[in-house]
């Protein structure tokens, strides 16, 4: 592809006539809106192309390592082609792009592609917080390769994609361990286990679908209009079972207040690690929301240390973006545990009280069902600087459980009483505790709940709170914690 | 849920997957026994944990098998709790 159609081709041009699915004009081809490309480099030796064109009607600027040379090894030239992309990005206010397929560093270059992977950091680093950033991994993406998408907001796999810092062959012969390169490396690797991997795409057109629609998700930030709310809708208390302590998935609570825009109505996050908390971008009222919820299926919905962090780089990459966030809340606490606490729950939990606390978006809270203790307070509560915190009827805001209460503070009452007794007075007490201390009433009295609302109205009252509040920005980078 | 070749089925490949518990807790449903054919997305076995009732659910179809708990039981994270033979 030239811009100089007229021109005869060469014979080098028509040899190198794309007929190879990992040619980097293909790939880009593939990213952009039909017809929107526009080549930023020239058909030449360096392995990596840049392009500008629309996504879904989104200005955004892409780079493609090529997979077709080498490998896609990068040297210090391939490497100045993609900061300059990257720079470029931020010089128009778009989003980048970065579709990968490389084996890493080019040994030939010697140290030369190292100062050049170097740079691509240093660029990706500049620009985090300033336009959004995403990689799509189509192939390995090995070494640099590897970190060079870990920088950015967003990482979507293919099914083809491989990220490791070694290969297999290396971890044989310092560790013996025997692995593949998909086992080391793959969707189930990274989607599972590591959270390397935001989306793992079942195939490559999936992949792009993904990164289309995250791309116009981040890249188009248009505000929540108010009137596009709709019509009152249902009961969504439907959604939660009658009994408090059933487990249900919060996924079609999310999907019942977003917009419908069909199956990429919701692009979740990280879906598969730390799933007991839910994070990913759609729309409400026709603006961008970031929504971070509970997700009670698993584990209870329960905070834990990974869990934490996972939602920390969302909420600190939605308040540099300036992505409003909708919070909804139905969490039974903190998990305690060993594991927990080696595992840093202090620390990783201190992440998601400094990203709320931080953060100047626009961010309401639902509290759909119940808030207890420590995991009350780290989800976006009022103290933390919350825009609006509403609250379904019926919820629970509270230190913890009414009944665990009781039983700590009714405890020689409840011993004292006869085995006929005990349960009718734990009722009762259950129930007193419950109207004084955990009641939502209580909540609206003290201000951390500004109000209670129809679950009908709820897409209404979380558009115009989005709506009205200043349309702020984080002024940060969104570091890949 | 991992799956790993299992070793004994008479010589016949198969796969095996182990369920293991997501959280701390106990047992206090077990709502499969072995030999028992489950679905995807089945319910085998329910544990409390934080006061909540949190089921553990298939993620393959299968037979049930090396079920290790029973109602009241102790579990921690992590800890097998039944395999799943995907013939």
């Amino acid at each position: 592809m030239t811009t100089q159609t007229s021109q005869p081709r060469t014979a080098a041009e028509t040899a190198r006539e794309p007929t190879d699915a990992r040619d980097p004009h293909l790939r880009l081809a593939k990213l952009f809106d039909p017809g929107t490309l526009r080549p930023l480099s020239t058909r030449d030796a360096v392995g990596a192309s840049v392009a500008w064109g629309r996504v879904q009607g989104v200005p955004a600027i892409a780079f493609c390592t090529d997979g077709s040379q080498q490998g896609g090894a990068i040297g210090l030239a391939e490497a100045d082609r993609i900061t300059g992309a990257i720079d470029l990005a931020v010089l128009e206010g778009c989003p980048v792009v970065g579709l990968w397929h490389s084996g890493g560093a080019k040994l030939s270059d010697g140290v030369e592609a190292l100062h050049g992977f170097a740079k691509i950091f240093a660029a990706t680093t500049a620009a985090s917080g300033r336009v959004p950033q995403i990689s799509l991994i189509l192939g390995p993406a090995a070494g640099g390769a590897a970190y060079g998408p870990a920088l950015t907001d967003i990482v979507v796999m293919a099914q083809k994609g491989k990220v490791f810092v070694t290969g297999p062959a290396i971890v044989r012969s310092v560790t013996g361990e025997e692995i593949d390169a998909e086992g080391l490396g793959g969707g189930e690797a990274h989607g599972r286990k590591s959270g390397v991997a935001h989306v793992v795409a079942a195939s490559e057109d999936r992949a792009y679908a993904h990164t289309r629609a995250l791309t116009s998700l981040l890249g188009d930030r248009r505000r929540c209009e108010p009137s596009l709310a709709g019509a009152p809708h249902r009961d969504l208390r439907e959604l939660l079972p009658e009994n408090p302590r059933r487990v249900y998935s919060v996924h079609p609570v999310i999907t019942a207040l977003l917009d419908d825009a069909g199956e990429h109505s919701f692009e979740e996050l990280q879906p598969r690690w730390a799933p007991n908390i839910v994070v990913g971008l759609g729309r409400l009222a026709g603006g961008t929301v970031g929504v971070v919820a509970n997700n009670p299926l698993r584990r209870g919905g329960c905070l834990d240390s990974i869990s934490a962090e996972k939602a920390s780089r969302f909420v600190r990459m939605c308040d540099a973006l300036g992505i409003p966030l909708l919070v909804i809340v139905d969490v039974p606490g903190y998990l305690p545990g060993i594991e927990q606490e080696w595992g840093g729950v202090v620390r990783r939990g201190a992440k998601l009280l400094y990203a709320f606390s931080e953060a100047v978006v626009p961010r309401v809270t639902l509290v759909t069902r119940k808030s207890y203790g420590g995991a009350y307070i780290a989800m976006n509560s009022r103290g933390l600087g919350a825009t609006k915190v509403f609250a379904w009827p019926d919820a629970e805001v509270a230190v913890m459980g009414a009944e665990s209460a009781v039983g700590i503070l009714h405890r020689r009452a409840l011993a004292a009483a006869s085995d006929e007794d005990r349960e009718d007075l734990r009722r009762r007490l259950t129930e007193q505790q419950r109207d004084s201390a955990g009641g939502v009433g209580r909540g609206v009295e003290l201000g951390l709940i500004d109000e209670i609302i129809d679950p009908r109205l709820t897409r209404a009252h979380v558009a115009s709170s989005l709506a009205e509040a200043p349309g702020r920005r984080g002024d940060h980078g969104n570091i890949p914690l | 849920m991992d799956g790993q070749a299992y070793p004994n089925n008479g010589g016949i490949p198969t796969m095996a997957f182990t369920c293991t518990a997501e959280i701390v807790g106990t047992v206090i449903e077990v709502l499969v026994a072995p030999g028992e054919h489950v679905n995807a997305g089945d319910p085998l076995v329910v544990l409390e944990s934080m006061k909540m009732e949190i089921p553990v659910l298939a993620e393959v179809s299968g037979i049930v098998t090396d079920l290790s708990v029973t109602k009241g039981g102790k579990v921690a994270e992590g800890q097998p709790l039944l395999v799943i033979l995907d013939p």
